[in-house]
């Protein structure tokens, strides 16, 4: 299998960048996209040049570092799923493939397709945890949570940061991100003791690192490879309504 | 804490956008009286003008309506650019049309649209009939201001019967994405209640459409 990648090469945060293509003639087709990146590289080192940075560590669909803009899309052409699983089944012999970096504001790059995703780490030191003594871990049943209320909260935690809500929304909103990590919380028990600041607290930090609002496009719930729903972010916006009502 | 800008800029959108989807329905029924026969048309169009401007209760209603289209457009022009902000580096390719609507993605352009449209519309009727610009608006029988006859001669102007016809198109297109959107970011989170809501919104969006966009072409053709 022959493609082309149009790779976005960009040398530090300061460096304007551009694109450049290689051709890369002996790949196939059950190579997953990031093994035939590797390919590419070890060409790259053979040929005694800069290898292409990218991002990943479990190539397993759980870390969430391997976001990359393949193509038009946030982690390539299927819906809900991450880079390390698009294989290059998914493109046809002769094709160009776009690469470039997660774009936005809040996601400065640090080379070629690396960006600084830091932001999110700290909106989640602002609330994404419970304060609670260490120890032994306490009885399993002490505190009785109902299945459906355990398996929504599940569905929120299922995020894995990878960043492509902010990615894909034209405004780069991290909306989706903070409301699942709050959702997931707010949602149990456990959380609830700390709901009105988490909620207020975590999106002041989402509004202080840059990001922008969220108009519903729908688009970050097409490409999160978890596929969190959108009506978390409406629920975040009840729950930040609430606790403003409330004035805790 | 002070007040978030991300979620209060919206809130504000939502509820003067929400405001105006009602308004409009108020609109839009009065004018549905234009689609009858000249003869009953007349009366009823110019009594119920003569209503609505003598109301002390529509006069507030009024004043409330400026302020939200004002305060609707100052919002989206904020959240717009804090937005435009926040991606200051586009995709060269991006195939947006997989995961959104083109709608969706384009607020802030169908909305100038239909400010322009206002501004036009202001012009045409509310400039003449309540500031009473322009040429004298005549007395119909009854004694009442004949605005039917100023609607019906506009309408006799083929380009002002397209452009009422081809604004319709940008409207229903917004309040589409706009009903929906705004339920959202009041904080409806339901999510069997969402869809009812996007169905409503496109029906909504159809009618309001359909709705203003035909009655300009029916006064023409009388
Ligand atoms: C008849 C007049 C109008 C109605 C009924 C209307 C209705 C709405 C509604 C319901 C929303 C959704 C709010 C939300 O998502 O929270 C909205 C959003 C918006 N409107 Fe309007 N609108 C009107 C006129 C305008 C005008 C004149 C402009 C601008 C010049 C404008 C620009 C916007 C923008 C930029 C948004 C927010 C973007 C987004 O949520 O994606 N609208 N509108
Ligand atoms: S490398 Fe871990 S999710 Fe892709």
């Amino acid at each position: 299998m022959q493609v082309t990648f149009k790779i976005w090469r960009q040398n530090g945060p300061k460096d304007k960048g551009k694109f450049e293509s290689y051709p890369v003639d002996d790949l196939t087709d059950d190579m997953s996209f990031l093994e035939a990146l590797d390919h590419l590289n070890e060409r790259l080192v053979v040929a005694g040049k800069q290898v292409i940075a990218f991002e990943y560590d479990c190539r397993e669909g759980i870390c969430g570092q391997c976001g990359i803009f393949i193509n038009g899309r946030a982690h390539g052409p299927h819906d809900h799923m991450t880079t390390c699983q698009l294989h290059m089944r998914s493109f046809k012999d002769g094709d160009t493939i776009v690469v470039e970096p997660w774009r936005a504001a809040s996601f400065p790059i640090i080379k070629d397709l690396v960006v600084d995703r830091s932001a999110f780490d700290r909106i989640i030191e602002k609330g994404a945890y419970i304060s609670s003594q260490t120890g032994t871990a306490p009885e399993a049943n002490a505190i009785l949570i109902p299945k459906s209320v355990a398996d929504k909260a599940m569905d929120a935690a299922a995020c894995i940061g990878c960043g492509a809500c902010v990615a894909t929304c034209k405004n780069s909103s991290a909306a989706l991100f903070t409301a699942a990590k709050i959702n997931h919380l707010n949602r149990l028990p456990q959380g609830k003791a700390e709901q009105h600041t988490r909620v207020k607290e975590m999106t002041w930090q989402m509004n202080l690192e840059g990001f922008g609002s969220c108009t519903f496009t729908g688009a970050c719930e097409v490409e999160c490879p978890e596929g969190i729903s959108i009506s978390n972010i409406a629920e975040l916006n009840a729950r930040l309504l609430k606790s403003k009502i409330s004035g805790s | 804490m002070t007040t978030n800008p991300l979620f209060f800029r919206k809130t504000a959108i939502a509820l003067t956008g929400l405001f105006l989807c009602l308004f409009l329905i108020v609109h839009l029924s009065a004018n549905c009286i234009l689609l009858l026969p000249k003869e009953l048309a007349i009366p009823a169009y110019n009594s119920y003008s003569t209503l609505l401007r003598e109301s002390p209760l529509i006069k507030i209603v009024a004043y409330l309506l400026y302020a939200a289209i004002l305060l609707h457009v100052f919002y989206a022009l904020l959240v717009t650019l804090r937005n435009r902000k926040a991606k200051p580096v586009r995709y060269a390719v991006n195939h947006a049309g997989e995961n959104s609507s083109w709608a969706s993605r384009n607020m802030g352009v169908l909305g100038t649209l239909i400010l322009i449209f206002i501004v036009i519309h202001l012009a045409n009727f509310w400039a003449r009939i309540k500031l009473g610009l322009g040429e004298a608006v005549p007395s119909d029988p009854n004694g009442n201001l004949d605005v039917y006859s100023v609607t019906y001669e506009l309408f006799q102007n083929a380009w002002f019967v397209a452009f009422y016809a081809l604004m319709a198109i940008p409207l229903a297109w917004h309040l589409h994405h706009g009903l929906k959107s705004g339920f959202k970011t009041l904080g409806f989170y339901h999510q069997g209640g969402l869809r009812i809501i996007a169905r409503i919104s496109l029906i909504y969006a159809w009618i309001m459409g359909l709705g203003f966009g035909i009655i300009p072409i029916v006064v023409f053709f009388k």
